[in-house]
């Protein structure tokens, strides 16, 4: 299937943009810029630009740890990302989240968070509540090949099948779980058998090539919106850096790295069918790189000099305003 | 010019000592070689230099302190300086 150009282009940049933002993050991290633990996504840029380019700006995400790429892709421009994972009074969470804790919540960003398993129950919360409300858009809930093994996770699951709740839930399975090979910890060893198993449509897809995660995507949300409930949607994808940044890890070769990175790389496939296709040519494409490396650039500058949130409004949204901390 | 810099890898490192340079100023230096050996709050750890070149000036004296995300020395290409 030829590819869309102008919708190609754009979902080309925008995987550029997390890869750079990631790599260029890595770096920072280790120079001490970025406090509190920063989870680097390159490699899974297919995931959530497939995801996201398939939602309508209204729909609701609630993502993990690792969520600068589904942050990205959702639109928060990369200077406010930037800044959060600066803890800079400019960023998305007024710099108390960190890496973390990205959020929008006016934009349908309900966050990341640092447990393991929570993001679906969080996308399921906000199902319910579109549901209830009658609003015609849905709610998606990230998970990690490690967060499949927790039980919050199922039980969200659950509740939207017997509700019919909108939701998609999308497993970005990068393989491992800090340490772990996933098909050391997985009973059955078939995700997406499990999710079958609660009733509900089910998929194993490849998480490498953004125009499938957009079409099973754009089928489940379909569906949501049609009143038949949730999807199941298994993305198989691969992490190149560490766990967290700075990691030596020894639980995995560098031949299977190099191999994910030069056979599968979501980046290198998707810019080749376009090139092949006539869509792009090869210097669309370097001045698409460029003009990356730019807005990043200009990103980081922009993180660099924003203040430090001031010490006065340390009780700022530590509660509803009802007990009067917060202004 | 690279900069061999101490790396913050923990989730909140603050200081290291620096315990030992196994490279001088002006040595020829090979990628991966280990140019100075560092203690954190947990371990001990190695400081390699990713290119070649000739290592540049000490920026810190043995058992001197050194702040996390910090450049230790610079590995010069042929014709750069300091
Ligand atoms: C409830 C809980 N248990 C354990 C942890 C520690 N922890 C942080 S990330 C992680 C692994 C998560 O793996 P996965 O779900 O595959 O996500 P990935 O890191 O691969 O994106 C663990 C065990 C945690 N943060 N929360
Ligand atoms: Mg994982």
């Amino acid at each position: 299937m030829t590819t869309d150009s102008k919708w190609g282009k754009e979902t080309l940049r925008q995987m550029l943009l997390i890869r750079n933002f990631e790599e260029t993050a890595d770096k920072l991290t280790l120079r001490g810029k970025v406090p509190g633990g920063m989870h680097n996504s390159s490699g899974q840029e297919a995931v959530a630009v497939g995801v996201m380019s398939a939602l309508d700006p209204k729909d609701v995400i609630a993502t993990t740890h690792r969520s600068h790429h589904h942050t990205i892709a959702k639109g928060m421009p990369v200077n406010i990302v930037m800044a959060e994972l600066f803890t800079k009074a400019t960023g998305c969470s007024g710099g108390r989240g960190a890496s973390m804790h990205l959020a929008d919540v006016e934009n349908g960003h309900f966050g990341g968070n640092g447990i393991v398993g929570a993001g679906v129950g969080i996308a399921m919360g906000a199902a319910v509540g579109i549901k209830q409300m009658g609003h015609k858009k849905v709610a998606v809930g990230f998970v990690g090949d490690g967060g499949v093994n927790t039980g919050r996770t199922w039980e969200a699951v659950n509740m939207a099948v017997i509700y019919k709740l909108p939701l998609i839930i999308i497993v970005d399975n990068n393989q491992y779980a800090v340490e772990t090979f996933v098909e050391r910890v997985t009973g059955g060893n078939d995700i997406a058998k499990r999710g079958a198993g609660f009733g509900l449509p089910s998929f194993t897809i490849d998480g490498q090539d953004v125009e499938e995660v957009h079409k099973y995507t754009l089928e489940a949300r379909n569906r949501a919106l049609a009143g038949e409930g949730p999807t199941f949607i298994n993305a198989l994808t691969y992490r190149y850096y560490g766990h967290n940044v700075g990691e030596k890890g020894q639980y995995r070769t560098q031949e299977e790295i190099a191999d994910w990175r030069s056979h599968r790389d979501p980046i290198d496939r998707f810019s080749a069918k376009l090139i092949s296709e006539g869509a792009l040519t090869q210097a669309d494409y370097e001045a698409m790189i460029n003009s990356v490396a730019k807005e990043i650039e200009e990103a980081v500058d922009f993180a660099e000099k924003s203040p430090l949130p001031d010490v006065s409004t340390i009780l700022d949204g530590v509660d509803s305003g009802l007990l009067g901390a917060s202004k | 010019m690279e900069e061999v810099f101490v790396p913050a890898v923990g989730m909140a490192m603050d200081n290291v000592v620096l315990l030992e340079w196994l490279k001088n100023p002006g040595d020829q230096v090979t990628a991966g070689d280990v140019i100075a050996i560092i203690e954190t709050d947990k371990t001990t750890m190695d400081l390699t230099c990713e290119t070649s070149g000739t290592l540049g000036a000490h920026r810190y004296a043995i058992n001197s302190e050194v702040p996390a995300g910090q450049t230790i020395a610079v590995v010069l290409a042929p014709g750069e300086s300091e």
